[in-house]
């Protein structure tokens, strides 16, 4: 995977832009976020359901990207619904923008949030209500219901139009840019096709098509890492400096490890949402790459998820105490176990606490660039 | 199975052996998101900023509840500007993006504050849409 070799010797390779090479490993992560897919299960309201509807097939099921979102699931609902459920001259009053969601545990559903945000936030809001089935919740469908009237607008805050999802899909986009370089001159920068493709890539749910434009604008993981060896010493001389040099130049600029913070939010149960800024690495002043002279920009330790939980929600995620001294009988020791008492998802998957949070930024988060933390409660 | 079955099936409660009468959830993690639940009182600085052909406004210094929604610093900007409902009115931080009504003043804040304040630029057209 050396993916920090130049262009030049691999002619073959056309439709890289010229600045960025993304990593095997990389594209890899990013496309099984992209694939992630949701099961929902939508029930229109049963006292709303207008005359002579079929009330055998009021339900309708379906896998749902997790980077998409419910203004954008609605032609298919509607198609259903319209075909199969409501009786054609009840249909034809019907107003799509009086249509709403809700949980079946009551709770609105924001019509500008991802629907895999939406399903991690209920799933770790299960697993603090009382009698909810804990094996296979990963699984279950998130139950909605569909109102056809009177929408709560105040509570919903965006109307449920495509256009107004689009508007604050761009809207966070433009965050998460000023996040990362305090400035959002690489999404203003693109060309208004390309801001559009990336809705439509969403929309489509065309991976390809969103990360031709996405790749511009999101940091790569830059092979400036501590496993990346340094140039052979013979290559040196050649020309002055090493080959390595020419790709790790604007690459490692824009990298992910980079950037002045991560855009992170962490979702707790039932609330609050707590962001702040989170730098890639940690100014610590230790250097984590002891033997690697290519790498002295960096003055500290890469910024790992276990300590931004430890520091945004100790009380949930207590510091490790420290191992005891090694001894004569017990020269490898470990920390005492402490009980768990949450967990981490992102893109739905317990994440390991020493992962990077510069590496989840750059590969796990959502299409609108923000890495969603969902944090779950831990059962005795 | 049909996908009616399934929706009755769940419709019903669970049987008695899947709810716990009392939940095995850890007392200490409860208390832990009760404390994180609980609202910051604290205040902060939020200067609006007229963008473009909007209106100035006599005071642009506010001081407002930290665990107050964007939303709600729309709202109260509308009603200082005298806007009716349907007069458009688009709000943006640092001249670069609109937040998401529902993130906390807070948490825009800790992000984006500058010279200890929030500036918040408020227009009556699209500016950086």
């Amino acid at each position: 995977m050396s993916n920090y070799g130049t262009t030049r010797h691999h002619p073959a390779a056309p439709s890289a832009p010229k600045d960025r090479l993304t990593d095997y490993h990389t594209t890899l992560f990013r496309r099984l976020s992209w694939e992630g897919t949701v099961p929902l299960e939508i029930r229109v309201d049963p006292n709303e359901l207008p005359a002579n509807s079929d009330r055998g097939l009021e339900c309708y099921f379906m896998q749902a990207p997790r980077v998409s979102y419910l203004p954008l699931l609605m032609p298919e609902i509607r198609r259903f619904l319209m075909d199969v459920v409501f009786d054609e001259a009840a249909a034809k009053v019907l107003k799509e923008e009086d249509w709403w969601f809700e949980c079946d545990d009551g709770t609105l559903l924001k019509w500008h949030w991802p629907i895999g945000l939406i399903y991690d936030n209920h799933s770790i809001l299960s697993t603090v209500r009382p009698g909810t089935a804990l094996s296979g919740t990963m699984a279950t469908p998130l139950r909605l219901i569909l109102h056809l009237a009177s929408p709560p607008t105040d509570k919903l805050l965006l109307s449920p139009s495509a256009e107004a999802c689009k508007q604050a899909f761009m809207g966070q986009l433009k965050e998460a840019d000023f996040i990362r370089w305090g400035n959002t001159k690489r999404i203003t920068g693109l060309r208004k096709v390309d801001q559009d493709g990336l809705w439509e890539g969403i929309k489509e749910h065309n991976f390809d098509d969103y990360w031709r434009v996405a790749s511009k604008v999101t940091p790569a993981t830059a092979p400036n890492r501590p496993q990346s060896p340094g140039p052979p010493p013979s290559s040196v001389s050649m020309h002055g400096r090493p080959p390595s040099a020419d790709a790790a130049g604007p690459s490692e600029r824009d990298g992910a490890y980079n950037v002045r913070s991560v855009p992170v939010r962490l979702y707790l149960p039932d609330g609050p949402v707590i962001q702040d800024l989170v730098p890639p690495i940690l100014d610590d002043g230790k250097s984590p790459f002891i033997c690697d002279v290519s790498t002295d920009s960096s003055s500290g330790t890469p910024h790992t998820l276990s300590h931004l939980l430890s520091t945004h929600v100790p009380l949930l995620f207590p510091p490790r105490p420290p191992a005891p001294p090694p001894s004569r009988t017990n020269p490898h020791p470990h920390a005492l176990s402490v009980p768990e008492l949450a967990y981490p998802l992102i893109q739905g998957v317990l994440t390991p606490p020493e992962s990077e949070m510069a590496w989840l930024g750059a590969c796990l988060a959502g299409a609108d660039g923000w890495l969603n933390i969902c944090i779950g409660i831990s059962r005795k | 199975m049909s996908e009616t079955a399934t929706s009755e099936a769940t419709a019903r409660p669970l049987p008695s052996w899947a709810t716990a009468d009392v939940p095995d959830i850890n007392e200490d993690a409860l208390k832990a998101l009760e404390t994180y639940k609980k609202r910051d009182p604290s205040k902060v600085v939020v200067r609006f900023k007229a963008v473009g052909n909007a209106p100035i406004m006599k005071q642009n210094f506010y001081k407002i509840t930290a665990s107050n929604r964007f939303q709600a610093v729309i709202q109260f900007l509308r009603k200082e500007l005298g806007w009716k409902a349907g007069d458009p009115l688009f709000t943006y931080i640092n001249l670069a993006f609109s937040p998401a009504p529902d993130d906390t003043v807070s948490n825009l804040f800790k992000s984006f504050c500058t010279d200890g304040h929030l500036i918040v630029n408020y227009s009556t057209t699209a500016a950086w849409g």
